[in-house]
């Protein structure tokens, strides 16, 4: 049998019980979203319209976001019904 | 101060039962409609379903890399020409070996409206058990914004492109989710992301009715790089879709239309089309042929759902 | 299709008088696929006609899917068999081509299909005929091919297909081809094996490790892209096991031999080959014939034999260098044509064996295409010319031998020089 190097089976089959590929998707941010916790009213709808979903519960009383993942889209500013999430330059967080 | 909070949480986290299967750093656009979707389902349905998916802006997430995987979910990476009929063998064996499952068969507006109609006309209408899923994002994006059926009137893309002899798209766009309601399956519906709620009870609905046969889900899926606005609009140009009757939401058991939702006062298509680069050069004149033609398949949507029987103009009985 | 006589003499096995394509549905059969989908085509139709009528009787426990096309049928068999299913498949020509990008896809997957190809002209030019230029539009596609000669051969082959491609070492979709009207029409008495020996000749696979299978909730996925070296292993496994079937199926005949009493010699078939000087190289339903008229010739004196190809892909180089080494010519019939190339397909891929064959000198003939049927006499014919070329006399190195104008010293020259400038 021939190696299974780059593939552990004998087609073209991928295995998510390995550990799953990951991108620094953080690293494409321009802007950061940047929660008022003051002003959350907890309706989580950030969290929902979140494409990569990674709006986090905290203590139930706000949502937070993993800049890891974030790629800065303002979907969550933009439908946060109270504008309690501000878009803010990443050049600013370098200062 | 936290107790009063808490009562005003989104009802749509409730159908979000079960975990993202996805790896959360995965190439999709910044404010991509179709990674909400993607990310969206199998919360809803499970982890436990079997998703096929073809060559589209779907497939470097859906499709692995030698052996590593951007989710966990279980696969099968299609040909355009055939993912209703790849998705018709696996739920058919899994029948056949009395194996519990739900498949589902996620293409792009490219291989549902276009070069894999035919095996997806197929499928329904032998009503093969399965969910087929179409993200409309209204063209082929992967390979750069190309024109499809599904691609509206006026709307540029890479091939249908502004010139001195055009101004976009010359055609209609296929109104695909009612072609398939018309193949009188167990279950057909629009949905879109704006209305999250609504998109999960129809998931649910689907995953019900493919017990009895073929269930179909055109959601609308805006694509911010291919057509050209801000990408924190994603949910606002669905929501002003859906207001403009530009993408009416709607179900069909078996052929039978009822709307979901139902706009009192529709806006004119200007409010939706305003917000989106490809439409921008589009004078009144264009602007009213599509106003035209959305008003002439809400009528028709309108009308066929007196003629299924319900003896009333669509009215919403849950909105 | 109830057994009408039990031949008691051969073991295993029940005649009946049937047609090619009711061998073709009766080794599906056999089989007992979970899944088959198939659209009908002529010459191919009357397999899914009986295959659905075994399925209304409720002789045949499969899902049935009546596809409303080629593409589909293959697309659904593939899925299916990856999610652990046996599957079965027929098609024709057209549609055979039809289902081209899915062909490469099952083969891109190592999903262990079997299906049928009934073989008929052309595709290019309609005509509802025989021909084996589909076999050969789809010969790269990373398939097993089988060619048949008779009735009895196609059940066989049937039942062998699965018995190769699921086997764990192989995993390789197969393809059984036959042609068309000669034999999909053409009933004969064929010894139908009993479903429990059927039973009992594949159970060899199921002592053997499961292939990899799409489980819901399993966390596998069949399709993933192949990146560089992750592609070149999969393409080298592929042709690795490629070559394994070829050794597979010879141990499969002799286990077939084993149970049913039948043995084909594997990979070649071999004709009155031990003393022959001079050779023809066929498949499929005009081996009858050569076969016929090798006899007559053999009684006039002349030392010829026949080289029946049985495995077409993998091509069966080794064992055909090892029997053809040192005849003094070697005649190949192709019912096909390779565009790009003067002779034939298989003349042209014999030829890569030239210098191990050790001087045969070698012809190609083209007939057969179209239903221009291969008679006795152009075997003759052929016969007569590759032993001129054993003779060393002088002959055209291709002969379409149904059409003696490609034989006229102009034939090859353009309309507009025949009618003296453009």
């Amino acid at each position: 049998m021939s190696s299974n190097k780059f593939l552990k089976h004998e087609g073209p089959w991928s295995d998510a019980n390995d550990p799953l590929m990951c991108s620094d998707t953080g690293g494409w941010r321009t802007k950061r979203p940047v929660v008022d916790k003051d002003n959350c009213i907890f309706c989580g709808f950030c969290a929902i319209y979140c494409p990569i979903q990674i709006m986090e519960m905290v203590e139930n009383s706000h949502f937070s976001v993993d800049l890891r993942f974030c790629k800065g889209c303002g979907i969550c500013a933009k439908e946060c019904p109270k504008n309690a999430i501000s878009m803010i330059a990443e050049g600013d967080f370098q200062k | 101060m936290t107790e009063k909070k808490k009562g005003k949480l989104t009802k749509v986290l409730d159908y979000l039962k079960h975990e993202d299967p996805f790896s959360k750093g995965v190439a999709f656009c910044p404010g991509c409609g179709l990674e909400l979707l993607l990310r969206f389902i199998p919360q809803v349905l499970g982890n436990d379903i079997v998703i096929t998916g073809t060559p589209s802006c779907s497939a470097p997430v859906l499709l692995g890399q030698n052996n590593q995987s951007w989710h966990t979910l279980s696969y099968f990476g299609t040909l355009m020409t055939g993912a209703a009929a790849n998705a018709t063998g696996l739920a058919r064996y899994y029948r056949k070996a009395g194996i519990k499952n739900t498949v589902v068969c996620f293409n792009g507006d490219g291989t549902a409206a276009d070069i894999g109609f035919g095996n997806l006309s197929g499928a329904a209408e032998r009503n093969e058990p399965f969910i087929y899923i179409c993200y409309d994002n209204e063209g082929y994006m992967n390979t750069g914004i190309q024109k499809s059926g599904t691609t509206p009137y006026g709307a540029t893309t890479t091939t249908t492109p502004l010139g001195s002899a055009s101004k976009g798209k010359n055609l209609r766009r296929m109104n695909l989710g009612l072609k398939m309601a018309m193949h009188k399956i167990p279950y057909a519906a629009t949905a879109t992301l704006s209305d999250l709620e609504d998109l999960a009870k129809k998931l649910l609905k689907a995953k019900e009715a493919k017990e009895r046969g073929f269930a179909f889900l055109h959601i609308f899926a805006p694509c911010t790089t291919g057509w050209g606005y801000a990408p924190e609009n994603t949910i606002e140009v669905c929501r002003r879709a859906v207001k403009t009757n530009y993408f009416p939401l709607w179900e069909a058991v078996n052929g039978k239309i009822r709307m979901t939702k139902t706009v009192k006062k529709p806006q004119p298509v200007s409010t939706y089309t305003e917000l989106i680069k490809k439409f921008a050069h589009l004078n009144e004149a264009d602007l009213q042929i599509l106003q035209d033609d959305i008003d002439y398949e809400y009528c028709m949507l309108g009308g066929l759902s007196v003629l299924e029987g319900e003896c009333q103009l669509p009215v919403s009985s849950e909105d | 299709m109830k057994p009408k006589t039990q031949d008691k003499t051969k073991p295993g096995s029940q005649i009946e008088v049937i047609t090619g394509n009711a061998a073709a549905a009766i080794g599906a059969k056999l089989a007992r696929p979970d899944v088959v989908a198939a659209y009908p085509i002529t010459p191919q139709t009357e397999i899914i006609e009986q295959i659905s009528k075994f399925h209304a009787d409720g002789e045949m426990d499969c899902e049935l899917i009546t596809v409303e096309g080629e593409n589909s049928a293959m697309n659904a068999v593939t899925a299916a068999c990856l999610a652990g299913g046996r599957v079965f498949t027929a098609s024709s020509s057209w549609g055979l081509v039809f289902m081209y990008d899915a062909i490469l896809a099952t083969a891109g997957a190592r999903a262990p299909v079997v299906m049928v190809n009934v073989n008929r002209e052309t595709p290019g030019i309609i005509a509802v005929s025989c021909g084996q230029q589909d076999m050969i539009s789809t010969r790269d596609a990373g398939w097993i091919f089988l060619i048949a000669e008779d009735c009895q051969e196609i059940l066989d082959l049937v039942l062998q297909a699965y018995r190769l491609a699921e086997d764990y070492d192989i995993q390789v979709p197969v393809m059984v081809h036959y042609d068309g009207f000669y034999l999909s029409y053409l009933s004969e008495g064929v010894n139908v094996p009993f479903q429990e020996d059927a039973d009992r000749f594949l159970s060899v696979l199921n002592d053997q490790p499961q292939r990899t299978k799409l489980v819901p909730g399993g966390k596998l996925g069949c399709g993933t892209h192949g990146i560089l070296g992750g592609y070149l292993e999969l393409r080298y496994k592929h042709v690795s096991a490629m070559e394994r079937s070829k050794a597979k199926f010879e141990e499969i005949d002799k286990e077939f031999q084993e149970i049913f009493g039948r043995s084909y010699g594997g990979q070649i078939e071999e004709y009155r080959m031990d003393d022959a000087d001079v050779v023809l190289v066929g498949s499929g339903s005009m081996c009858g014939t050569i076969k016929a008229v090798i006899d007559e010739k053999r009684d006039a004196g002349v030392k010829v034999g026949l080289l029946k190809i049985r495995m077409y892909r993998p091509f069966p180089g080794e064992v055909m260098v090892a029997a053809l080494k040192g005849k003094k010519a070697i005649g190949v019939v192709d019912r096909s044509l390779c565009f790009g190339f003067k002779g034939g397909p298989i003349y042209t891929e014999l030829k890569a064996f030239e210098t191990q064959l050790g001087g045969s000198k070698m012809m190609s003939f083209i007939d057969g295409i179209a239903n221009t049927d291969i008679t006795k006499a152009n075997v003759e014919q052929m016969i007569d010319l590759t032993c001129d070329l054993a003779e060393g006399k002088d002959v055209r190195e291709v002969t379409w031998v149904s059409y003696p104008e490609a034989q006229e010293p102009d034939s090859e020259k353009p309309d507009s020089e025949k009618r003296g400038g453009l």
